[in-house]
């Protein structure tokens, strides 16, 4: 498959994923598997701008893991906050007046 | 034409620095500043979480959407500018970056319709911890929005002056970092405020 061809798809991807979880939101019942799957569909748009965009897949392993750091983090503190939202509370409940 | 000027220019190899380390600094300070802010975010949330989860549904979802899919849309303009750069094809990197430029210049409209909106549905900034949350983080990325749109231009010009070639458009690679990086740091902004239940 051709690069741009590539771009293509990856753009096509991301659209539909944003469509798609666009309609998660306003779904309010099950509050943690709705945050588990926005933070799984945020996650999966953040590694194809990541590889196909950003072409971190050929940059220098400190770049790529520092920003995969960040990208792969980003979603799993959704996640992580939605379970342990009340530790996170008393945790920093210093911090807060 | 597209694929025999891509085995002439093929994709760079690996280990490379992308762009060059001077916006890669940057990238990295922009990077930590917003990682606060979600730092901010996620304590805030912690400490009101029913006020977090109504949340989204005070806000545009419809504008939510729409700042992503411009952002996203520019972001493939800009990869495929890159590309076409790579070819030789200046005059295709060209429109391009005009369509990539479109498509950003679309975020600050949406934004200055939404806050309209926002500002007669009574979401000012003492509409709650939520609103004002919001309003820090969705902000900030503006203006973000607004150096990569400057840059943008900037990479315009250079390119129509002919300033950038296949073997050396480091300024042209750079910028689409730093734009791609804007996009992702919306990519994590969109779903918290606009989704999270």
């Amino acid at each position: 498959m051709s690069e741009t061809r590539k771009l293509d798809l990856t753009w096509l991807a991301l659209v539909l994923l944003s469509v798609v979880g666009a309609g998660l939101g306003g779904t309010a019942d099950d509050r943690f598997g709705v945050s588990v799957l926005v933070a799984l569909v945020m996650a999966v748009k953040l590694r194809l701008v990541c590889d196909n965009f950003l072409e971190l897949r050929t940059a220098t392993p400190r770049i790529r893991r520092l920003m995969y750091a960040f990208t792969h983090g980003m979603p799993l503190l959704v996640i992580l906050s939605s379970a342990f939202g009340g530790t996170l509370a008393r945790l920093t409940g210093a911090l807060v007046l | 034409m597209t694929t025999a000027a891509n085995l002439l220019h093929p994709a760079p190899s690996a280990g490379r620095i992308p762009g060059n380390k001077a916006m890669w600094v940057g990238i990295f300070c922009e990077v930590t500043e917003f990682a606060l802010m979600f730092a901010v975010y996620f304590v805030a949330r912690a400490h009101h979480p029913e006020v977090f989860a109504a949340g989204p549904a005070r806000l545009s979802l419809l504008a939510g959407t729409g700042y992503t899919l411009m952002l996203l849309t520019s972001g493939w303009c800009v990869a495929h500018a890159v590309h076409a750069m790579r070819a030789s094809r200046q005059q295709a990197c060209l429109r391009w970056l005009t369509g990539a430029l479109l498509f950003g210049l679309g975020y600050p409209v949406i934004k200055l319709i939404e806050v309209r909106w926002n500002l007669a549905h009574g979401l000012d900034g003492s509409a709650g911890i939520f609103v004002v949350t919001y309003y820090y983080l969705t902000f900030n990325h503006l203006i973000h929005v607004f150096w990569g749109l400057l840059g943008l231009g900037w990479v315009m010009l250079r390119t129509g002056t002919g300033s950038y070639s296949a073997d050396d458009h480091v300024g042209l690679e750079a910028f689409a970092c730093y734009w791609h990086t804007t996009d992702i740091i919306w990519l994590m902004i969109f779903p918290l405020f606009y989704l999270l239940p």
